[in-house]
């Protein structure tokens, strides 16, 4: 349950407990404003009943052909609201405007390898392992392997546009690429 | 040609801009009229801040009028540096009128007024665009023009309407219909609301493309909903919510409120409204059969429906409201939101309160299960929302206290496993226990409270490494502790970063001149203010391009909210508490000179000319008391119960102003010829019209009350000092052709070629002219100013014997230190014997030398009593008996002495480091200003 609407750069105001967190960036001005002056119908705010922001999801559209798809840039939501489907309802939203909007045959986010909880929520979202990408990440220093910790997954979820499921494969955990091979 | 050019641009690319310049030169030697090239030096010496010389090339290109693309972006960016925006537009307009037939120049004309918000002169280059080629998006971007010109704050009323219709009329003439584009469409239903054509915009979102728009754009469906509205369809909306709600299954809350505000769309009618409130509470009753726990969105609708049915004198069942609360605290109670879901309902008295106590208390502490815990937690937070002032008493508040930290070292097993990076399930606990302890030293004003809190606090950060909650709180009770080093420690751990500077900064840098040690060379929180500042200069380098570029995208729903944003930031109020703490701090560290004093005046005055916007993040600062009493935040601010906000500023600009005109030579005429760049507009607030004299000079109490009782006793210092100065400067001043002439020969020596725009009478190049009038006779100075020294003098002792704070004590120190200072500003003019004969002053140095012989030896003493007291701090007795005070929290393991003593023996160094810091500063820097 909550308020969905559009992200406002004025939202930037207001996110600060969603972004205080180990794994949520804050990025400079020109990121938020940059999707927001190309994909604004991607970038979405699940607020309380009292206006205060709980989460967001920021993403965009890219590819041609087949490779057409929506891709999750952020999803966060602060800790108090954890384990209240906000997630999953952002992400059936976006999944909505990529085949509706941008007619894209999947969806795709990458994760880091380390984030266990964020991995099995994607997996039970119908999201699977397509590729791992080496370096992907900074590290953050929490005491796994630095390949793990700096190794990110490309995850996929097939869209209307593709019922054989060709955008994704079973095997994807074993797919290795460097980050200079993804866009 | 692109041989020659290739190395200047790599070098650009790469920042290299010595070698762009030494590139340029090579090219200019042989062809000393190659626009572009003196347009991309002028760009690699921007860049390397030589601006001077940037300014005679800029000025060159400028002249010759280009048109070429490459000459004209390089200027572009050589003008953006120096801030040049008009001048932008005039090249981008001289351009554009030499090749009317360019797209590309009008573009970049049209964009050159969108980065400045000239929106008329923007709306009439799209006109000319659009007749050339006939294409919509230029329609559209005119439209767009009308109604951010009609948003703008000079626009008068009566333009307005005539703006609105001016782009109503635009749109009309679009060949391809807006539904097509959702941010078309979204700027078609804009003006249609602008002009309350209700009627047509609902037809427009009602239209079966309409629909289609709205169920994929949020932006268009969010308009959709306040078009409903504003044609009065609450009943209708109602419907549409409870079809949504039922067949499409959709849990936004805003069906649900669509619905409630359905039911009491007549309220009169109470029989009406008395079935509708059934029907709703039957609809809402399968709503929640149908979600179980899975939603909470009919749960905490019936609690709506009751509270509104309440207020309307409806509710049928006193016990209704009850139920329902023991019903979702019973269904949602395990979940951390729960405590936020209820506030809103929980606000009861007599027996209501009596039996929801009564179930809360029910609720014990248990470690199994973490949604128990969270049960426990969001009943010990409920429980103390409602606790009556006779409730609070210290004794109660300690008991409870320590039985939260029973709780919270119990419910620290339940995490014991989680990865070290996790968030403790138990924290709030900790917070709940650490916030009774402040309410009981706000009570008693007993500091062991705020050792316990502390002591317990760094213990819980131990435990839960990432939580910014906890970090929070020891920042606020170390700054009451006089702890600053250790608060800057755990706000730098909150590693904020960006935008976030400008929300959270004020968490360390509200009025935190009081803890700078910039007087004996430690810069930390000077630093502290300029890296917290960079975000102000990537917002006006970046976000008006950002605006441009949702022009270029037509994204028409973002443009208000950009620059919305921008202007925010702009005017940030809390930009410009930064500015004016890192000015008290500048002060006692350098110099006092002209080139501190001019650049100071210049920027103080733009800001006084502001409209400032409040950005500053104080709901992020957790508050678990009672809602009898004061909250968390108003507990530990500052001093005052006010933060210091727009009035605090006012008055400090006031007293900086004033000090700054009083000892600089700028007077207006020559600030104007002197500035690079545009001035900034001056904010469309009536006061700004006034003459300056006269606002420096308005005391106004409801910016007094802003301030700190000490403060407010400055200001009278300072106003006193500055009245009783102001004849003498002003006869003394050296006459603006003198200043100037002066500033051309300081601009030649530099860049070898004479200030531009400058004519200078020869009489005056010599220096002093012969003054026509008497010079004002010397007069005693008032005695308010050296009797300020004797009182604060007076403060320190009561606030050093008594049980004032450790930051009460350095508050009052910096004050008295800062009023030294403002008179060592205001009285080095009259340092030269010169000045002191040729205006017949003579009296005046005497007066001088006695207030500061008076102010120095107040100063002296505070300062040796200071490094006294610092010495007593960090000795084992005062870690004792730190310690000892910690006794209601030590625990036999964890939590225990050794762990305390560790806390006791931090907060005491920093506090020693402070003292001896500012004692040592203060000696330093009265023998600075001999």
């Amino acid at each position: 349950m909550s308020v969905i609407r559009p992200f406002k750069a004025t939202d930037l105001f207001k996110f600060n407990h969603i972004n205080l967190d180990l794994w949520t960036e804050t990025y400079a001005i020109n990121f938020y404003l940059g999707y927001l002056s190309r994909w604004p119908d991607m970038c979405a705010v699940q607020e309380t009943p009292q206006g205060r922001m709980m989460g967001y999801v920021i993403g965009k559209a890219e590819g041609n052909g087949i490779e057409r798809h929506g891709h999750v840039t952020a999803l966060t939501v602060a800790p108090e609201y954890r384990r209240l489907g906000l997630s999953r309802k952002f992400m059936n939203w976006l999944e909505k405007v990529s085949d509706e909007n941008y007619r894209g045959y999947f969806v795709d986010l990458y994760v880091r390898c380390v984030n266990f909880a964020a991995i099995k929520m994607y997996e039970g979202f119908g999201y699977s392992v397509y590729r791992r990408v080496r370096e992907y990440y900074s590290n953050l220093g929490l005491g796994y392997s630095i390949r793990d910790e700096e190794d990110g997954f490309d995850m996929r979820k097939p869209l209307s546009r593709d019922p054989m499921r060709r955008s994704v494969r079973a095997n994807g955990r074993d797919i290795v690429v460097s980050a200079q091979e993804v866009p | 040609m692109d041989r020659q050019l290739r190395p200047i641009y790599e070098a650009l690319d790469t920042n290299s801009n010595k070698s762009a310049i030494l590139a340029c030169n090579k090219v200019l030697k042989k062809q000393s009229n190659n626009l572009l090239v003196k347009a991309l030096k002028a760009l690699a010496l921007v860049r390397s801040q030589k601006v001077e010389e940037a300014l005679i090339l800029c000025d060159e290109v400028l002249a010759s009028k280009p048109v070429d693309d490459p000459t004209l972006t390089a200027m572009m960016h050589v003008l953006r540096g120096l801030g040049r925006h008009q001048d932008m537009v005039a090249m981008y307009e001289d351009a554009y009128k030499q090749q009317p037939a360019n797209e590309e120049l009008g573009t970049q004309t049209f964009f050159a007024n969108v980065r400045i918000g000239n929106w008329k002169a923007a709306q009439q280059i799209a006109t000319k665009m659009h007749k050339q080629s006939q294409e919509d998006r230029y329609l559209y971007w005119n439209a767009m023009g009308a109604l951010l010109q009609a948003n703008d704050p000079t626009t008068p009323e009566t333009l307005r309407t005539i703006l609105f219709k001016l782009a109503h009329r635009l749109l009309s003439q679009v060949q391809a219909p807006a539904v097509f584009y959702a941010e078309r469409f979204h700027l078609h239903l804009t003006v249609l609301k602008e002009l309350k054509l209700y009627d047509e915009a609902y037809d427009l979102v009602e239209s079966e493309s309409g629909r289609i728009v709205c169920s994929s754009s949020l932006a268009c469906e969010e308009l959709r909903r306040e078009i409903w509205k504003l044609k009065g369809l609450t009943k209708e909306a109602g419907e549409h919510a409870e079809k949504q709600i039922l067949e499409a299954k959709d849990r936004n809350w805003l069906e649900f409120l669509a619905v409630l505000d359905a039911t009491f769309v007549d309220p009169e009618d109470k029989s009406a409204t008395a079935e509708s409130i059934k029907k709703t509470r039957e609809l809402l009753g399968k709503v929640v059969e149908e979600d179980g726990v899975k939603d909470r969105s009919g749960h905490l609708a019936l609690l709506e429906l009751e509270k509104r049915s309440r207020q309307h004198g409806l509710a049928t069942d006193t016990t209704t409201l009850n139920s329902l609360l023991e019903a979702y605290f019973q269904n949602f109670g395990g979940k951390a939101c729960c405590y936020e879901d209820l506030k809103p309902y929980v606000e009861l008295e007599g027996e209501d309160l009596a039996r929801w106590t009564a179930v809360l208390e029910k609720q014990t502490a248990s470690s199994t299960f973490v949604p128990d815990l969270w049960r426990y937690i969001n009943a010990q937070k409920l429980l103390r929302y409602n606790l009556p002032q006779s409730a609070l008493t210290p004794e109660a508040e300690i008991q409870r206290a320590s039985q939260q930290i029973d709780a919270y070292l119990e419910g620290l097993k339940l995490g014991k496993d989680l990865p070290s990076y996790e968030l403790q399930p138990a924290d709030d606990l900790a917070i709940l226990a650490a916030q009774e302890f402040v309410s009981v030293w706000k009570q008693t004003g007993d500091e062991a409270y705020l050792y316990n809190a502390a002591a317990l606090l760094e213990y819980a950060i131990v435990r839960s490494k990432t939580s910014y909650q906890i970090r929070l709180h020891l920042i606020r009770i170390y700054r009451l502790l006089g702890a600053p080093s250790l608060a800057l420690e755990h706000y730098r751990s909150i590693n904020v970063k960006q935008v976030q500077n400008d929300t959270l900064s004020h968490f360390v840098l509200s009025r935190a001149s009081t803890f700078s040690l910039s007087s004996i060379g430690d810069l930390t929180y000077t630093s502290e203010c300029l890296e917290s500042s960079r975000i102000y200069l990537s917002n006006s380098e970046d976000t008006a391009e950002l605006i441009v570029r949702a022009f270029a995208n037509e994204k028409y729903s973002q443009i208000h909210d950009f620059i919305i944003f921008e202007d925010r930031l702009e005017n940030s109020l809390q930009r410009d508490l930064i500015k004016m703490e890192h000015v008290r701090m500048r002060i006692p560290h350098e110099a006092i000179n002209s080139e501190l004093v001019d650049m100071e005046l210049i920027e103080l005055k733009f800001i006084f000319d502001r409209l400032h916007h409040d950005n500053r993040d104080f709901s992020i600062l957790a508050n678990y008391q009672p809602r009898s009493s004061e909250t968390f935040h108003d507990q530990t601010q500052f001093l005052t119960k006010k933060t210091p906000g727009l009035g605090w500023l006012w008055v400090f600009l006031k007293i900086y102003i004033k000090a700054f005109q009083l000892a600089s030579d700028l007077d207006d005429t020559v600030e104007d010829k002197l500035l690079i760049g545009d001035r900034p507009k001056p904010s469309n607030d009536p006061e700004t019209k006034l003459p300056l004299k006269d606002r420096l000079a308005a005391r106004k109490q409801e910016e007094i009350d802003e301030l700190s009782k000490d403060e407010a006793l400055f200001y009278d210092y300072a106003t006193a000092l500055s009245e009783w100065l102001t004849p003498y400067h002003d006869y003394a001043r050296p006459p603006p052709s003198a200043v100037l002439a002066e500033a051309a020969k300081l601009t030649e020596q530099k860049t070898g070629h004479p200030l531009k725009g400058l004519e200078i009478p020869p009489e005056a190049a010599n220096g002093h002219a012969k003054k026509d009038e008497e010079p004002p006779a010397v007069v005693e100075p008032p005695a308010a100013i050296s009797k300020y020294f004797d009182d604060m003098l007076k403060r320190f002792k009561e606030v050093s014997e008594g049980k004032g704070l450790p930051q009460e004590l350095l508050h009052v120190v910096t004050l008295t230190q800062e009023a030294f200072l403002l008179f060592a500003i205001e009285t080095t003019r009259f340092k030269a014997a010169s000045v002191i004969k040729q205006n017949k002053f003579g009296g005046l140095t005497q007066h001088i030398k006695d207030i500061r012989t008076k102010s120095v030896a107040v100063l002296t003493e505070i300062s040796s009593a200071l490094i006294s007291r610092a010495e007593a701090e960090a000795t084992a007795e005062g870690r004792k008996a730190l310690t000892n005070a910690c006794k209601p929290i030590i625990h036999e393991s964890g939590l225990d002495h050794d762990f305390v003593l560790n806390v006791a023996k931090k907060i005491t160094e920093s506090r020693k480091q402070i003292l001896e810091g500012v004692g040592k500063g203060i000696a330093k820097v009265t023998k600075a200003h001999v």
